[in-house]
């Protein structure tokens, strides 16, 4: 190791960082696409279902029929879209997406009331959007319980469930896409900017110098890394602040527990970036392999959509996909404030995950060197 | 027309040459339509619960099996001497019920009986679909307690339209086909155009009699081809794997389809002119083409959740437009009446693109 860490790996890394450090557009690419991208995804993405339009076709025209819309619209999960005077209409609305749900209050919903007798009301759902109509259908349902219990408060005695909603008690949707984001930016930055870098001295010829030189492939595989290594981490703080600042993410947990995924997960991401680059004969040809590797690792990460509503098949697989294990670390330790105790089985596995590519990577580039 | 043919020829030989072209233009774009529009989905089932059952009698053991023979929920057994706290914490649950004592008495006497639901809301989507379900549970089982005595004043019959299996896949790949029509026939002719400025080829254009519109329409045409064929793939996979049909009149959307194809072919087009730099070039597709139908173009959250502050570069986004087309063709079936606009607005800008796309090629041949 003190061999390694000689007079000839600094020089070599000392090159490096002036390299890096003259190409402007790689400093560049290194802050502006992750600022960017994690104030788009972090404002863009809001999974909340909130202001549904909601119409109604009031056949009743009751003080009991009002009470009622006023009770399903008084929720910020609905606005009122308009009236309609028959649900002819109302249907036709719905199907040209003008509508998210409807409610037709039939003409003897205050009769059959005042005579005891149950009145049923419709609720027609546009349920192209599943996780809409869910959430909808919850709180129509929900709405309209309340109102009965109001009316029976004599009568029935329901179970009253009182929900508590830990950690994020806000339900602030940010938390879970800024901290689901955040592996996906060291990745794909990660790759995208170690594969430039190794490419490019593939493509220019400048490899044949480096063998003069009298360093090791060893050396020079390290003295390409370290430098990087460093600069990532820098892009990792900067997406930090911004997440904290921007989005008060909160920062409950351990820092040195999350540097530390952090730091393994940006070994993994130019591991990755390295693979790719061996594989690649051309710059152009690296950013068209990123195609095919970062959008399935994104998408099938659980940072955007839970993990627990992929298919069975697919679920395991997120098993050797570091982003995910990165994004379970992330939300545990920030959002929830756990300890190494909880989440060591994620960090064991980014650990493995980030010396195999690293690993695999090394040793291509010296085979290629040699 | 003859020389836009010859161009179009031209490019499409050049692609079926290169195996890795040939990769992105037809197997890329059905495996990862296929593989993301069946995992992406926000409706999680089977979510992992504890109950801690203090009251510990038969009807608190009924109540905690209600919970048990739902679908949305997985009974985790709570490890003795453990808080529910504690396994929310670690992780092995998202949500913890808990009974109180004389939850029993509470019911038999009439008077109202409260339950205590735990939900870890780090995914506030998940938390809110938790409670809306156990609300619902508790609400049934309420009823079956107390049933036989009173039936609810008010009942609603509800009906779910369009998707009435609520499966998530069903709006998701038309989503998904939207996103793959925005990058992978943008990514090819983006690169088809920096190509030429790359490798200075852009100079035997010039001294050839061919003019800068029969050059792009060329261009055009050939990823057209490419991008008719992927949506014809997609559409096939819509129809199979994603059991979808077309809903009504699917002629806006074979409209809106050839119109949006164009679009993205003209944007990729000009980014190429613009970029004489393949790699920067695909880049900035993927940065302008991806990025922005991903986050601005309600294919997964809706539009009307973004901020009034960015919503507005949505309304530039052709995917916006072509998303609101296929959802409607594949689900609602609202026809030329719901969607004319949309088309307009994708031919509109596609319009747009080709006239700077003609621009920046007439610029390239200064800078080559």
């Amino acid at each position: 190791m003190g061999a390694l860490f000689g007079g000839r790996f600094w020089a070599l890394a000392l090159k490096e960082l002036r390299q890096i450090g003259r190409d402007r557009r790689l400093t560049i690419s290194l802050i502006v696409p992750p600022t960017l991208q994690i104030l788009l995804f972090g404002f863009a993405l809001d999974s909340s279902v909130k202001d549904l339009r909601l119409a109604i076709v009031d056949e009743s025209r009751t003080a009991e029929s009002r009470e009622l819309i006023s009770v399903l619209t008084q929720n910020p999960t609905f606005r009122l879209a308009g009236a309609y005077a028959t649900s002819d209409a109302l249907g036709e609305a719905l199907g040209r997406g003008r509508l998210d749900v409807g409610v037709v209050v039939p003409y003897d919903f205050a009769r059959l009331r005042a005579r005891g007798r149950p009145a049923t009301v419709q609720v027609l759902l546009n349920a192209s959007n599943a996780n809409t109509a869910q959430i909808a259908q919850g709180y129509v349902e929900g709405a309209v319980a309340f109102l009965n219990r109001d009316l029976h408060r004599s009568r029935a005695a329901p179970v009253e469930l009182r929900p508590a909603f830990l950690y994020n008690p806000g339900l602030v949707n940010a938390w879970f896409i800024v901290t689901g984001v955040f592996g996906t930016l060291i990745i794909l930055n990660g790759s995208l900017v170690s594969a430039a870098t190794m490419i490019r001295e593939k493509e220019r010829g400048t490899v044949e110098q480096l063998l003069m030189t009298p360093a090791s492939a060893l050396e020079v595989v390290t003295a390409k890394l370290v430098p990087l290594f460093v600069l990532l981490m820098a892009m990792v703080g900067l997406v930090l602040v911004v997440g904290r600042l921007v989005f008060d993410v909160p920062f409950r947990g351990s820092p040195a527990l999350v540097l530390a995924a952090c730091a393994c997960c940006v070994l993994t991401g130019i591991g990755l970036g390295t693979f790719i680059s061996t594989f690649a004969r051309s710059a152009n040809q690296t950013q068209l392999i990123s195609f095919f590797v970062n959008p399935p690792l994104a998408m099938l990460s659980g940072g955007l959509t839970p993990i627990e509503a992929m298919p069975k098949w697919v679920q395991p697989l997120t098993l050797l996909n570091p982003i995910a294990h990165f994004t379970a670390i992330a939300r545990a330790v920030l959002v929830k404030g756990a300890g190494l105790d909880v989440v060591y089985p994620n960090l064991l596995a980014l650990v493995a995950l980030a010396s195999l590519f690293v690993g695999v990577s090394a040793w291509r580039f010296r085979r290629q060197l040699s | 027309m003859r020389r836009i043919a010859a161009q179009a020829r031209k490019e499409l030989t050049q692609l079926l040459r290169d195996r890795l072209g040939l990769a992105l233009a037809l197997v890329l774009p059905v495996a990862l339509t296929a593989l993301m529009g069946t995992s992406v989905s926000l409706t999680v089932t089977d979510i992992p619960m504890v109950i801690q059952d203090l009251d510990q009698t038969p009807l608190s053991r009924r109540y905690a099996d209600a919970f048990r023979t739902s679908l949305t929920f997985r009974v985790v057994t709570l490890p003795p001497a453990t808080s529910p706290e504690r396994m929310l914490n670690r992780g092995r649950a998202r949500a913890a019920l808990v009974i109180p004592e004389h939850f029993e008495r509470d019911l038999r006497r009439g008077r109202p009986a409260e339950a205590q639901l735990l939900v870890d809301a780090t995914d506030s989507n998940t938390a809110q679909l938790t409670r809306g379900n156990a609300a619902q549970i508790s609400r049934a089982f309420a009823q079956q307690v107390t049933g036989s005595r009173a039936t609810p004043a008010i009942q609603t019959a509800t009906r779910l339209w369009f998707n009435p299996g609520r499966e998530p896949r069903k709006f998701y790949g038309p989503g998904f086909l939207v996103l793959t029509l925005s990058i992978f026939p943008t990514v090819l002719s983006a690169l088809a155009m920096s190509r030429e400025g790359e490798q200075k080829t852009i100079l035997q254009v010039y001294v050839s009699s061919i003019s800068a519109h029969e050059f792009l329409l060329g261009k055009i045409l050939a990823g057209m081809v490419i991008g008719l064929t992927q949506c014809l793939l997609a559409v096939g996979l819509m129809l199979t794997l994603f059991g979808l049909r077309f809903a009504g009149d699917p002629t806006p959307f074979v409209a809106a389809s050839a119109l949006f194809v164009f679009c993205v072919v003209s944007f990729g087009s000009l980014v190429g002119a613009a970029i004489p730099n393949q790699a920067a070039a695909v880049q900035a597709v993927g940065l302008g083409g991806f990025l922005l139908a991903f986050l601005l173009s309600g294919l997964i959250f809706p539009i009307e959740n973004i901020p009034a502050a960015l919503r507005w570069i949505s309304s530039f986004v052709q995917a916006r437009y072509y998303v609101l087309v296929v959802r409607d063709a594949f689900l609602q079936g609202g026809g030329w009446a719901a969607t004319w606009w949309a088309v307009l607005a994708i031919g509109a800008i596609g319009l747009a693109y080709y006239t700077l796309a003609w621009r920046s090629l007439r610029r390239m041949q200064v800078k080559a």
